[in-house]
């Protein structure tokens, strides 16, 4: 990791390129919540359309399906009622009902949210250093084959050291996952993009080995079926919020908002978040504050893998319980944090309202919670995909929020004198 | 072979950019088979005017004409097809490929319309390069010949492009002595065999070596054209340099102590590995500011990096007080007590995402009272900066503003609040008042005394004569990365002119 | 001078890093025959055949960098490496005739092989034009999708390989429309296009098909069958090649037929000399007068087209179905051995066969294997992006990609 082994830029590009960290700052500049907002509405606009043009249904009236399904409205319907205080049998006033439906649909939102939240924190944090981390996926698996582990193990333990003891080793596990990327990228200048998505692929087919047919830490209960045994008791998730049998909200919501608290902290509160922050908006002028680049490009890819890997182990404590074959061969949820880092402007607030955006389109989508008369669910679920898509899409492109603010006039944009 | 007719000629063009004007009215014209030099120090306004008669940029105002005839050029292609052929001062070659691929690209022999005939390009750059003995291998990658040659490539690649004019711009910074001097040779054959070349340059022995006429240009205007008959090092540097205002700093005469830095027989290499740092050696004493004069590309950005730490040295020394921090980390020697105002003030200088408060602590950010344990205090860094920017005089915003805001002025105040107060030992100036509007440039030139008023150690690194030899106490010349002259605070601007652009001038030799 | 001198030595240090690195592969080829020669000391394949595969990707990395006799040489080597490894499988009973081995391996990783040699290409277009194409996945799965309902709606498998490439296509120009006018980061862009690819083809494969998912009775593309091949002797040999490339799909020899035009299009014609200037050194393209703008959309829809192109035989050439999702990652494999094969179509071949005979493998054995745990052949799929990852971590020399790729260019 030698300070000087940065290489200096070729000779033939004169222009600098703005980091994508410089790029986000920019737009908060240009357009603060607007722009963001924007990208959203025109995303869900076109949508809309698809909707319109494919099944000839009022988008408005599908949209407000999905919007039910997602327990969203659950804060609208305000009346009298009480609550349970968790972990406690007694009861206090509380203006919503916690039983209702909708009580329940939100349950099922925040349980995504929660994963959501933790990996778009893993792209943020990579982001904020000038590094995109695309291994969202690999981080979260290795995470959730750590957590299964663990999880089984140490059976005997009390139930809080259990649960901290496996989302740690998940944590460091998702830490070290992304640290080799962060470490080709410090050392030999490899390509942060490259490399997270090839540990991607790495990390899903070691998993898809452990926990497949004959592999070892398949269930040898259920030789039909290519899933590990379950965690033990003990490193359950206690649950808070709703029926635990049915799937009710686990405490790992408050950890991902703690987690959101701490990526605040760490970027805005200690020097390693003053370093990465450096970095990331001018790698160059940090080095020639002292900073060393190489070693903040390896911590800002470990502090994001162990966003990610975190939360791989708290689906698993919280609500799967066990991990199979297709759940390890099917993860999105690192691109989906992509969607929500960007949308959320890096920013933890950004990040909280853009993950529960997108949580809730998936929960609302679900075959589950919406239902099918109104609009297929396997449509609503691509359709979530292709706002995604489209959010995206127009996130990267900071150009086209350019011309909007030129043609309101707001930005000089063109320059003067040039016919 | 040179005859009366203008091929080429310019009237009355007129570029503004925000905030400047690069060209203002400038006449020009080229005759046909001379070498017309174009001559002017930085920033006067030469790569601005020759980007415009290529294409690149469209003048506001003025006209220009080529055999007689106005033309409008909107792109490079309408240049090329009007006959004039560029060498850019960055070669416009792609490493990787040959030397026939990179002459014959866009306009390549092809077979069956399609497939390209290598071997007709091969043949055909053979014999152009045959033609003005250039010896060049047409098969040889770019990246594996040198400069010299490259340069040749480029020439051959208008010359493919039948070029009847060829500007060079700036042809000689990036090459040896020995390689400038087999440039002009070529450039005799070229003007032979008709060619028109117009020569842009800051150096005064080239020009006069081997212009036929020499038009100066100096803050964007046309000074005047001369023949090269009757023209001096002396006449020329005049009125490049001209007999304007010069800003004159109130200073007393300096008192210097110990030395503070000692810099011996440093050797520092460049970006592509060649040596541009080449033993130079000099030290800087507390009380005093030495001036570091020189032309653009001479060595001093290896020199700063090398002293900062952001370049390894492949030999000599750097020596702040008694500790010797050659090769050591940027963050060591800034501890040890450097100062170091940077050239690029937006690509490195500053943090431009950042608020003003934060970039004012890029070197202590985690040094208390700005952190503690890891933990940062924007509370207490904020205070601080509020302190600097009222005493750095700082305006277009508090500390939370960010930097990317403010005016250049203020922005180099930022840089200048962050590394005067931090009451360096050694305070390493480079370029400080780059870009700078002349209120601005004031108060650089005033807290640099005060800091030398104060028993630093001031280097100065710039380009500007007029700012060295208001400033320093005692001047160095760099020329080919080497010291090559100096002399006390009252030498004339003319006799360092010629020192740092390889002239023989007066002065003591350095040794 | 010295610029020569340092020239030379930057040469010669990658030509000595590309034979070293062949000459490894050579000695991994010899470890794994003699790994796999004592039947009784090492009774599983999978540690020769690893080692081979090492062996391999040895040799086609340092052979896409000019060391063509060492790099064939551990080609070769580790071709044998393998070949041990499956005699020792042949040693137990319960096998089938090597030959059949042999064969129906060959064809399989052909099969595996051709989906990412479209797309490889596909991307080396774009690519060496200077735009980051991680979109190819997305490109593939239009391909797959629409391939499937153009042949089912127009009745015949030209038609759905026509509007599988338009497809791929279009997603392309969105992808270029985003990187190029409006300079977007080039991989947020490239997500971007993954994302709206599995929507698109999800939402109407799920509008059009539903659950009875896609007809039995799509027209799919022909294989071509040649007779005469076991014909040839001798008679083992013959029905070795009949086996192995007697019913391939019309697609796979598309793709083989697809290698030698790629090249001479990139590396023999005008247009690729200009798509590799702009991919290397836009601004000095520009100055010549070649439009970078029109370079690079053009390279950047072609590399749609031909990703497609790898999709469409999936679904129409291979399984001749759809199902959401159904490239699963082969566009990023894609990318990976264009990496690995130095951005050169043969060599990204070579890395797509490689790459394909990994997949195969962890394909046949679990049905070849005697031992009673058959997971582990599961991770012979990583082997690519190991060794992908190895490469452009130039522990054995870099993988030097095109100069300007990934950057947005600005007209002057």
């Amino acid at each position: 990791m030698s300070e000087k082994a940065t290489p200096p830029p070729p000779a033939s590009s004169p222009e600098t390129i703005p980091s994508v960290a410089a790029r986000l700052a920019f737009y908060q500049r240009a357009g603060g919540i607007i722009t963001p907002l924007l990208t959203a509405v025109v995303a869900f606009f076109i949508g809309g359309l698809v909707i319109l043009v494919t099944t000839h249904k009022n988008p408005l009236s599908t949209y407000r399906a999905i919007f039910d399904g997602t327990g969203l409205n659950w804060f609208f319907h305000v009346g009298s009622d009480s609550i349970g205080i968790p972990f406690t049998d007694s009861r206090l006033w509380f203006p919503w009902d916690t039983g209702s439906v909708a009580a329940n649909n939100l349950q099922q939102t925040l349980i995504i949210v929660t994963p959501l939240i933790l990996t778009g924190l893993a792209v943020a944090f990579a982001f904020r250093c000038g590094l995109f981390n695309i291994g969202g996926n690999g981080q979260f698996t290795v995470g959730a084959v750590v957590g299964v582990q663990f999880g089984i193990w140490f059976a005997g333990m009390p139930r809080p050291l259990h649960i901290v003891l496996v989302m740690a080793a998940a944590t460091v596990a998702g830490a070290l996952w992304a640290g080799i990327a962060g470490l080709l990228k410090a050392t030999v200048g490899a390509h942060e993009v490259i490399t997270t998505i090839m540990l991607n692929w790495i990390a899903l087919w070691i998993g898809s080995y452990l926990v497949g047919f004959g592999g070892p830490m398949q269930d040898p209960r259920q030789i039909s079926a290519p899933v590990t045994r379950p965690i033990a008791e003990s490193s359950h998730l206690p649950i808070f919020w709703g029926n635990p049998l049915l799937q009710g909200l686990h405490i790992g919501i408050l950890i991902a908002f703690g987690a959101l608290v701490v990526y605040w902290i760490v970027l805005n509160r200690t020097t390693l978040g003053y370093q990465v922050r450096a970095v990331g908006f001018n790698a160059e002028a940090a080095r020639y504050g002292g900073i060393s680049v190489p070693r903040n490009y390896f911590l800002a890819m470990a502090i994001s893998g162990a966003f990610a890997g975190l939360a791989g182990s708290i689906d698993i404590l919280g609500w799967e319980y066990n991990l199979d074959l297709t759940e390890v061969q099917s993860v999105q949820i690192g691109f989906i944090g992509i969607a929500v880092a960007l949308l959320g402007r890096n920013s933890a607030i950004g990040i909280f309202f853009s993950s529960l955006l997108f949580g809730a389109l998936l929960t609302g989508t679900s075959t589950r919670n919406l239902d099918p008369s109104i609009f297929q669910p396997e449509l609503a679920s691509n359709l979530t995909r292709i706002i995604q898509g489209l959010v995206v899409l127009f996130v990267g492109a900071d150009l086209l929020i350019l011309y909007l603010w030129q043609v309101r006039g707001k930005l000089p944009f063109r320059r003067r004198g040039e016919r | 072979m040179v005859d009366d007719r203008s091929v080429l000629e310019l009237r009355g063009i007129t570029k503004r950019f925000p905030g400047v004007v690069a060209n203002d009215h400038v006449d020009f014209d080229l005759r046909r088979g001379e070498v017309h030099a174009l001559l002017g120090e930085n920033g006067a306004g030469k790569s601005t005017l020759m980007n415009i008669l290529y294409g690149l940029y469209h003048p506001d105002e003025g006209q220009i004409l080529i055999n007689g005839e106005p033309v409008r050029m909107s792109s490079p292609k309408d240049a090329i097809e009007r006959g004039i052929g560029m060498v850019h001062q960055h070669f416009m070659l792609i490493p990787v490929m040959t030397v026939a691929e990179n002459i014959v690209l866009a306009n390549e022999p092809a077979r069956a319309g399609l497939l390209l005939n290598y071997a007709e390009a091969r043949k055909r750059v053979a014999e152009l390069s045959q033609q003005f003995n250039f010896a060049i291998d047409p098969d040889a990658r770019v990246e594996d010949i040198g400069v010299g040659q490259q340069q040749r490539v480029e020439i051959l690649k208008a010359l493919y492009r039948d070029a009847e004019i060829l500007i060079l711009d700036e042809p000689t910074a990036v090459l040896t002595p020995q390689e400038a001097h087999e440039l002009f040779e070529i450039l005799k054959r070229l003007t032979d065999d008709g060619l028109s070349i117009v020569f842009i340059s800051h150096k005064l022995h080239e020009v006069l070596e081997i212009a036929d006429r020499i038009t100066v240009l100096r803050r964007g205007k046309m000074i005047d054209t001369v023949p090269r008959e009757g023209s001096t090092e002396e006449s020329l540097a005049r009125m490049m340099v001209g007999r304007e205002v010069l800003l004159r700093v109130e200073k007393t005469s300096a008192d210097p102590a110990e030395p503070r830095l000692r810099v011996e027989a440093l050797r520092v290499l460049d970006d592509r590995g060649l040596e541009a740092v080449r033993g130079v050696s000099f030290e800087v004493r507390s009380g005093e500011v030495v001036g570091l004069a020189g032309v653009d590309g001479n060595g001093q950005s290896e020199l700063i990096d090398a002293i900062s730490g952001l370049r390894n040295p492949v030999g000599g020394r750097v020596l702040l007080g008694e500790r010797n921090v050659s090769g050591a980390k940027p963050r060591t020697i800034l501890d040890e007590g450097l100062g170091h105002i940077p050239e690029d003030r937006q690509r490195r200088g500053l943090v431009l995402e950042f608020t003003l408060a934060e970039n004012l602590i890029l070197h202590d950010y985690d040094k208390e009272p700005n952190s503690r344990f890891g933990w940062y205090f924007p509370r207490r860094v904020a205070e601080w900066a509020a302190t600097l920017v009222r005493q750095f005089d700082v305006r277009g915003g508090g500390p939370q503003a960010r930097v990317a805001g403010l005016s250049g002025g203020n922005q180099q105040k930022v840089v200048l609040a962050r590394e005067i107060a931090r009451n360096p030992r050694v305070l390493l100036a480079a370029q400080p008042t780059r870009g700078l509007d002349v209120g601005a440039i004031e108060f650089v030139h005033r807290r640099l005394i005060e800091a030398r008023d104060g028993g630093e150690a001031v280097l100065l690194i710039s380009l500007e004569l007029e700012e060295v030899v208001s400033l320093a106490d005692r001047i160095l010349v760099i020329y080919e990365g080497q010291i090559v002259a100096e002399y006390g605070p009252d030498v004339t601007e003319e006799e360092l002119g010629i020192a740092m652009t390889g002239g023989r001038g007066g002065g003591e030799e350095a040794a | 001078m010295t610029a020569g001198a340092e020239a030379v030595q930057r040469v010669a240090e990658r030509v000595s890093s590309a034979r070293a690195v062949g000459i490894l592969g050579i000695g991994l080829g010899a470890l794994a025959f003699w790994l796999a020669l004592p039947p009784e000391t090492v009774r599983t394949t999978p540690v020769p055949v690893a080692i081979g595969i090492l062996a391999i990707g040895a040799g086609i990395w340092s052979f896409s960098r000019g060391e063509r006799k060492v790099g064939g040489g551990a080609v070769v080597s580790g071709l044998i490496g393998i070949g041990g490894a499956f005699l020792v499988m042949r040693a137990t009973p319960s096998n089938l005739g090597d030959v059949f081995v042999w064969s129906t391996l060959a064809a399989a990783t052909l099969r595996f092989a051709t989906p990412l040699t479209f797309a490889a290409i596909g991307g080396m277009f774009s690519e060496r034009s200077g735009v980051v194409n991680i979109g190819l996945e997305g490109m593939m799965l239009m391909g797959a999708f629409f391939g499937v309902y153009g042949a089912d709606k127009a009745g015949s498998w030209v038609a759905g390989v026509a509007i599988g490439m338009a497809a791929g296509g279009l997603l392309a120009l969105v992808h270029a429309f985003f990187a190029i006018h409006l300079r977007a980061d080039q991989i947020v862009s490239g997500t971007a296009v993954n994302f709206l690819a599995l929507g698109i083809t999800g939402y109407v494969y799920n509008d059009v098909y539903g659950n009875e998912g896609t007809p039995n009775d799509l027209p799919a593309v022909p294989d071509v069958n040649i007779g005469w091949l076991d014909k040839i002797p001798p008679h083992g040999l013959g029905q070795f090649l009949a086996e192995a490339f007697g019913s391939l799909n019309l697609m796979v020899w598309l793709a083989l037929l697809l290698l030698p035009v790629a090249y001479v299009v990139m590396f023999k014609t005008t247009v690729g000399l200009r798509i590799r200037s702009v991919g290397e050194h836009p601004r000095a393209a520009e100055t010549v007068g070649i439009s970078v703008y029109r370079i690079r959309y053009a390279s950047v829809t072609l590399s749609g087209v031909l990703a497609a192109m790898g999709g469409v035989f999936l679904s129409l050439g291979f399984v001749n179905s759809f199902t959401e999702n159904m490239t699963a990652g082969r566009g990023f494999i894609a990318l990976a051995a264009l990496i690995f094969g130095s951005w050169r179509p043969f060599g990204a071949f070579a890395a797509c066969v490689l790459f394909g005979f990994s997949s195969a493998l962890a394909q046949r054995l679990p049905d070849l294997s005697t031992s009673q745990s058959a997971a582990w052949p599961v991770l012979f799929q990583t082997l690519p992006y190991i060794l992908t990852l190895i490469a452009v971590a130039g522990v054995i020399g870099r993988s030097i990609p095109p100069a300007a790729v990934g950057r947005p260019y600005k007209k002057q």
